[in-house]
């Protein structure tokens, strides 16, 4: 096993990956931004490294400074987490030519399934289906206008070397290609630094359920079961299951089996997840693509199956062999997942950075919260706006979301604004306790949401409180009376102490 | 002492005494009799008999946010003996809506002239900010009477971006 490891990230991710190392007597080094030298990940890890200013483009994902900021600690392997570099073949292949491990999987392997287009013809040769789209990146305007006619409305724009959610767009109407052309082009161009898009024919309602493989290095490609995460918003994913409400052990295999068909066909080694899109209606499934990473989503995996995937992702990329057969993968219980953002759920989501001045996580049964943030943390506008996630187990469904309100209950963050009141909302509506789940969930709930009151006497205490605040900070306190004091004998006796001690000198 | 609390678009009258341990509270006639401990700043644990109901407040960008049980309340105090005259100036200019930034970012694009009809729900300026483009839409169906930014305009959270009528 690794002796120290450099972890690429910041926030949630890299403080998990740092308890992967702590648990196996790895020494952690973070690497941070100038804008991060005081965040959690940093005084979470044995040793850090500054590797750039607050730009990510600088700092995070500048290849040369992070490799060097690994030989310069002596470090043996990189993870990279997910996002910034993690799908970055590359990066991949730089870490490997500076004589170091890349905790993933190989560089080959990520740029097959890393290009969308290349992806689906690796699903299409795994016999795995795939949906309707064009398999190349579109040339030109005229080509995506054409393409879009022939399938017919609606179609989905997507950035080819992409990936949550940026650079992506739904397109109803022919009136509105052009448009979302432009920006998504101009989104993938920003976000990933290659521009190209392709096109697909959107499923209407569709499902989106993903399965976690892993494989490692002596042939093994093993499946770990689904996750559900079909509540999106802006096509990224904000609450993830596992199982999937809708789970049967058939569908299971059948999605398993056409997962690690996939990551066998590219020898894959690590974490790995094969994204699939579901028909509620007819149950069919089609390849959409793969990450070739640790995703955001995988403790409720952990949960459910008790496996811990970073401790395997160690394992396999210093070539042990998996520690389990899919005969020893068991799912227990029921876990969901929220991601929390610093994001304004009644201003359409707009992000809010800010300091946190008062933080209070839930906690007890079935909790695990995964944060990169605390007291006082600054959520800068630099990164990513999600600040942790609450994952809640149940041995059912029922029960898990019961536990999750009661967890959303106990949370609170002060300072910057998040989307926990709308998960608590989430958590109270009938098609989601219904596990009636689709990509669209969002758009309808928004619609049917209404806010319920609360009681009148819980507002007029929260009057209260504020008021008694005000009167606390914002005023000057005048006292009449001086001879009328509430401090205590202590106080007066250290106070008479201190005048003594002053006569004397 | 007597305040205004403004909660939403609502405005109440709150009378609140502090004596010791306990505060006598009444809000629109309505009166609360409850103990009080202070367990840590900002903290306010009210026992309404034996009913426990334990508030969180903070400062937020106006007036405070009151945390109990499970949610979360925007809270504005006003002292009226500390009011001045020329309060209330801020009359509703009515037809207008601000196109504001909610955050800072940079401006993108800017899809509609001076001039322009807009339909209620239509994007009239992209503005990126934390990595993702997000359209500003028109609150209401109208006329775009000003457009105040160009694209690669830095922008701060309240700027107006542009106006409707």
């Amino acid at each position: 096993m690794f002796r120290k490891v450099l972890i690429a990230n910041r926030g949630e991710i890299a403080v998990r990956i740092i308890r992967g190392c702590r648990e196996l007597g790895i020494r952690a080094v973070a690497i941070y931004s100038e804008a991060d030298a005081e965040s959690l990940h940093v005084r979470a890890a044995d040793e850090a490294v500054c590797v750039g200013p607050a730009s990510s483009a600088h700092s995070y994902l500048n290849i040369d400074a992070v490799i060097a900021a690994a030989k310069s600690v002596g470090a043996e392997a990189i993870h990279p987490g997910y996002g910034f570099l993690a799908e970055n073949a590359d990066f991949a292949r730089a870490v490997t030519s500076a004589g170091l491990t890349f905790i993933g999987p190989s560089a080959e392997a990520m740029e097959l399934m890393g290009s969308k287009t290349s992806a689906r013809r690796v699903a299409v040769e795994a016999g795995v289906p795939i949906v309707p789209g064009t398999v190349d990146a579109l040339g030109s305007f005229e080509e995506a206008r054409k393409t879009a006619e022939e399938f017919g409305y609606p179609v989905m724009l997507k950035a080819a070397a992409g990936g949550g959610g940026k650079g992506m767009r739904l397109v109803t109407s022919g009136d509105e290609l052009r448009s979302a052309f432009e920006t998504a082009q101009t989104e993938a161009a920003a976000a990933f630094g290659d521009s190209a898009l392709y096109l697909e024919k959107a499923i209407e309602r569709p499902r989106h359920i993903e399965i976690q493989i892993f494989g490692d290095s002596h042939g093994h490609v093993v499946h770990l079961g689904e996750r559900e995460c079909s509540i999106q918003r802006r096509h990224q994913k904000v609450i993830e299951e596992c199982p999937s409400p809708i789970n049967d052990p058939d569908l299971r295999r059948r999605m398993g089996g056409a997962a690690v068909k996939i990551g066998q066909s590219v020898n894959y080694t690590g974490a790995g997840t094969v994204e699939f899109l579901l028909s509620d209606a007819t149950r069919e499934f089609y390849f959409l693509e793969m990450n070739t990473r640790l995703q955001v989503e995988h403790p409720v995996t952990e949960l459910v199956t008790g496996f811990d995937l970073v401790r395997e992702q160690f394992r396999v990329a210093a070539g042990e062999p998996l520690s389990f057969t899919p005969d020893d993968v068991r799912w227990l219980g029921h876990a969901i997942e929220c991601r929390i953002y610093a994001e304004d759920p009644a201003n359409n989501f707009f992000p809010s950075p800010g300091t946190i001045t008062y933080l209070r996580e839930p906690s007890g049964p079935g909790i695990r919260i995964d944060s990169g943030v605390v007291n006082f943390s600054e959520v800068s506008i630099h990164y990513d706006p999600m600040i942790a996630k609450l994952a809640v187990w149940g041995r059912t469904r029922d029960e898990a979301i019961k536990r999750l309100r009661r967890a959303l209950d106990e949370y609170q963050v002060a300072g910057i604004t998040t989307t926990l009141p709308f998960f608590r909302e989430v958590a109270d509506d009938e098609e989601f306790i219904a596990g009636k789940l689709d990509t669209g969930f969002i758009a309808r709930f928004n619609e049917r949401r209404e806010v319920v009151d609360a009681p009148q006497d819980q507002v007029d205490l929260a009057m209260i409180a504020a008021a008694i605040h005000y009167t606390r900070h914002q005023q000057p306190v005048f006292v009449q009376g001086a001879t009328q004091t509430s401090d205590g004998r202590w106080k007066m006796a250290g106070r008479a102490a201190g005048l003594r001690r002053w006569k004397r000198s | 002492m007597k305040l205004k609390a403004i909660i939403g678009e609502q405005e109440h009258d709150l009378d609140v005494r502090i004596d010791g341990g306990r505060v006598r509270a009444e809000i629109d006639g309505r009166v609360y009799d409850l103990e009080l401990r202070e367990p840590e700043p900002g903290s306010y644990l009210f026992l309404r008999g034996s009913e426990v109901h334990d508030c969180q407040v903070n400062k937020a960008h106006e007036g405070f946010n009151v945390s109990l049980h499970g949610r979360n309340y925007a809270i504005t105090i006003v002292d009226p003996k500390r009011l001045r005259s020329g309060q209330d100036t801020h009359g509703h200019q009515h037809g207008l809506a601000e196109i504001t930034a909610p955050m800072p970012g940079k401006v993108v694009k800017v899809q509609l002239e001076r001039g322009a009809t807009v339909e209620k729900g239509s994007g009239i300026i992209v503005v990126e900010a934390m990595k993702m483009q997000n359209e500003m839409k028109s609150p209401r169906a109208g006329v775009v009477v000003s457009i105040n930014v160009k694209p690669g305009d830095r922008v701060n959270a309240g700027d107006v971006l542009a106006v409707v009528e």
